[in-house]
C-alpha cells in the first residue's frame, strides 16, 4: 500500500495543476499581508469602531493572530475550488489520458488502487491547509507581532489571550482540514463518474454552492435538514475561537463530517469496482 | 508445440446496453503460441482483450488464465500477464524510467531493479532515453516503451493489441523479430491482435477469427491457410476465351473473373494440364500462383465485411 501511495504522490506532484493551489495561496496571502501592513491599523479600527465607544482597548489588536484569522475568513470560500482542481482530476484525469487502463491491467486490486488515490487526495488537501496556516501565521506573526485575538462571532466578541492561541489555531486548522477533506471526497466521488476532469470540478462547485445557500438561508423549511448538511460545518474551524470550547458542538461537527467522508468514499469504491474501463 | 492451455475463454459474453459486443466466445491459447487474434473493426477484439485484463466485466462467462478465474481472482490470474491495450498511454510528466518503475511496481509489489528496467529499455532501443520525460516521445517511441513495460517482470503471457501502430517499417520488423525471439528463446506466449494481416501471418503459429462478437474459426495458421490451397490465380490473355476453356474443363471446380486475373479452384496437381490446355488454345499465360494469404482466408471467413 505504501508503494501505491508513493506512486500516487509521484503522479499527483508531477502535474502542474497540483501547484496552482500552492502558488495561489503563496501569492494571495503575502499580498493581503502587504495591503494590511500598508493600511496600518485602519482595518481593525473599522472592524472595532462600533465597540470602541463602550470599551477602552489597549495592547496590539492588529497582530499576526488577527491577520491569520482574517485570511482564514476571506479565503475559505475559494479554497474548495483549488482542492477540487486536484481531487476532481484524480480518477477522471487518468481515465481521460488512458493511464487508468495502463495501471489496471496490472495485477492489483482496484480497492487498493482507489484507496491510494484517495489517501493522496487527502494528503494534498491537508498540505494546502498547512501551507495556508504556515504562511498566515508565519508571515503574520513576523510582520505584525503577537497579541490577543479579537474574534467576532454571531452577536458577540471574544477576546482570547495570546497564550491560548497556538492551540486554538491548531484546532481550527485541523477542523479546516476535515471540512476541506469532505469537499475533496465529493470531488473524488464525481471524478469516478466521468472521463474528463472539468465535469467533477463544476459538479462539486455546483453542489457546494447549492448546499451552502441552503445552510445559510434563514428559512424554516430547511432548518430540519441543516444539521445534516456537510456545508453547515464548512466553517467548523470558527468553533475553535469561542471563549469556552464547546466540545459537544465540535464533536457533532466532526462526526457529521467523518460520516460524509466515509459515505462519499464508500460510494466511490462501489462505483469504481463495478466500472468498465472503456478509455 | 505445448498442449497446455494457459488461457481459455468460457462462454464469454458482453453486452453494452442492447448491443452484444461479444457473444458466447470460446477460444484457447496454448503455451508457447504466438496467437493471432483477428476480426474486422467492431468485431469485439478490444472488448475481449479488455475482459482478459479485467478492465471490463463480462456480462456472463469467464476467462481462465493459468487456471485462475479472472472474474473471481483477477490479481492471481494476471500475475504473469503483461501487455498493451490499444494505445500505450503513460504519465507524460514523468520520465520513461519512472513510468517503468510504476508499471513494474504495480506487478511486483516492489520497485523493480534498475538492471531489469534498463534491460527492458535496452531491448526496445530506449536505454539512452530513460531519463527523458515521456511527453517529448514520438508515437513510435511510446509504442516501444509500452513493449518495454510489457517485457518487465518476465511475464509468461504477453498480450499485444496493435503493437506496431505508428512504427516505421524497420520498427515493425524489429517488433516482429522480438515477438518471435520472445516465443522461441524465452518460451513466452504472445497474443497478437493486429489489423495488419501479413504481419500476423509472418509471426503467428495459431489464430482465432471473430466477427460481430462471435467466434468464427481457430486453429494452427498453417492448417487454416491450407484449407484455401486449391485457389489459384492465373494471369492470362485473352481473358474471356480463357474463362470459357477453364469453365468447360472437368479439372476446374469454380472459375471467377477478377479485375486483371482469373481465379480458379482446382487441385495443385492439375495446374500443368490446365496450362497445356490454355496454350493449345492459343491463350498466353503470364503467371500462375497459389492464393494462400491470410488476408484471403480472413475475407472468406468474415465474408461481406470490410477488412479491419
Amino acid at each position: 500500500m505504501l508503494l501505491l501511495i508513493y506512486f500516487e504522490l509521484l503522479k499527483t506532484f508531477s502535474k502542474w495543476r497540483t501547484y496552482i493551489g500552492f502558488i495561489t495561496v503563496s501569492v494571495v496571502i503575502p499580498v493581503v499581508m502587504y495591503a494590511l501592513y500598508y493600511e496600518g491599523g485602519e482595518f481593525i479600527n473599522a472592524q472595532t469602531r462600533s465597540i470602541q465607544k463602550e470599551f477602552f482597548m489597549v495592547g496590539n489588536l492588529f497582530n499576526g493572530w488577527v491577520i491569520a484569522q482574517l485570511i482564514m475568513n476571506s479565503l475559505w470560500v475559494h479554497i474548495p475550488f483549488l482542492i477540487t482542481l486536484v481531487a476532481g482530476d484524480q480518477l477522471a484525469g487518468e481515465a481521460a489520458s488512458g493511464t487508468l487502463r495502463l495501471s489496471l491491467i496490472r495485477p492489483i486490486s482496484r480497492s487498493k488502487f482507489l484507496f491510494a488515490k484517495y489517501f493522496t487526495t487527502l494528503i494534498y488537501t491537508a498540505l494546502l491547509v498547512i501551507v495556508i496556516a504556515l504562511l498566515s501565521l508565519g508571515l503574520g506573526l513576523y510582520f505584525f507581532g503577537s497579541g490577543d485575538l479579537i474574534a467576532f462571532a454571531e452577536n458577540s466578541i471574544t477576546i482570547l489571550h495570546q497564550d491560548l492561541l497556538l492551540n486554538r489555531f491548531i484546532l481550527a486548522y485541523a477542523l479546516a482540514i476535515l471540512s476541506m477533506s469532505v469537499v475533496a471526497s465529493l470531488a473524488f466521488l464525481f471524478s469516478s463518474f466521468v472521463e474528463n476532469a472539468i465535469g467533477p470540478i463544476i459538479a462539486t462547485m455546483a453542489v457546494l454552492v447549492c448546499l451552502l445557500v441552503i445552510s445559510n438561508l434563514p428559512v424554516d423549511l430547511f432548518e430540519n435538514y441543516k444539521p445534516y448538511l456537510f456545508t453547515t460545518y464548512q466553517n467548523a474551524w470558527s468553533l475553535a475561537f469561542k471563549d469556552i470550547l464547546d466540545w459537544n458542538e465540535i464533536s457533532r461537527a466532526v462526526t457529521i463530517m467523518i460520516s460524509y467522508l466515509v459515505g462519499f468514499y464508500s460510494l466511490t469504491l462501489i462505483i469504481f469496482i463495478k466500472k468498465d474501463i472503456l478509455t | 508445440m505445448s498442449t497446455e492451455t494457459i488461457l481459455r475463454t468460457i462462454n464469454l459474453n458482453k453486452r453494452f446496453k442492447k448491443r452484444w459486443a461479444v457473444k458466447n466466445l470460446n477460444f484457447e491459447v496454448k503455451r508457447g503460441d504466438i496467437f493471432g487474434f483477428l476480426g474486422p473493426n467492431g468485431a469485439g477484439k478490444s472488448t475481449t482483450i479488455r475482459m482478459i485484463f479485467s478492465l471490463i466485466k463480462p456480462t456472463s462467462g469467464d476467462i481462465e488464465i493459468f487456471g485462475h478465474s479472472v472474474r473471481k481472482n483477477h490479481s492471481q490470474a494476471l500475475q504473469k500477464v503483461a501487455g498493451i491495450v490499444e494505445n500505450p498511454d503513460f504519465y507524460l510528466n514523468l520520465t520513461a524510467y519512472r513510468n517503468m518503475q510504476i508499471a513494474g511496481g504495480l506487478t511486483l509489489g516492489k520497485i523493480p531493479s534498475s538492471k531489469s528496467i534498463e534491460h527492458s529499455l535496452q531491448i526496445v532501443g530506449l536505454a539512452d532515453r530513460s531519463k527523458d520525460k515521456v511527453k517529448i516521445f514520438s508515437h513510435g517511441m511510446k509504442q516501444r516503451l509500452g513493449i518495454a513495460q510489457a517485457l518487465l517482470c518476465n511475464p509468461e503471457l504477453i498480450i499485444l493489441d496493435e503493437p506496431t501502430n505508428g512504427l516505421d517499417p524497420q520498427g515493425m520488423k524489429d517488433i516482429r523479430e522480438l515477438i518471435i525471439k520472445l516465443s522461441k528463446e524465452n518460451g513466452v506466449t504472445v497474443i497478437l491482435s493486429s489489423h495488419l494481416l501479413h504481419e500476423v501471418q509472418q509471426v503467428a503459429t495459431r489464430m482465432a477469427i471473430i466477427s460481430h462478437g462471435e467466434f468464427r474459426v481457430q486453429g494452427l495458421v498453417k492448417d487454416l491457410l491450407s484449407e484455401n490451397k486449391d485457389i489459384h490465380v492465373i494471369s492470362v490473355t485473352p481473358k474471356i476465351k480463357a474463362m470459357k476453356i477453364l469453365k468447360s474443363s472437368s479439372l476446374v471446380n469454380k472459375v471467377s473473373l477478377q479485375k486483371t486475373e482469373i481465379e480458379i479452384s482446382t487441385s495443385h496437381k492439375n495446374i500443368p494440364k490446365l496450362l497445356t490446355l490454355l496454350s493449345e488454345n492459343k491463350c498466353n499465360v503470364f503467371s500462375v500462383y497459389q492464393k494462400q494469404t491470410l488476408e484471403d482466408y480472413f475475407l472468406s471467413v468474415t465474408s461481406e465485411e470490410k477488412v479491419l
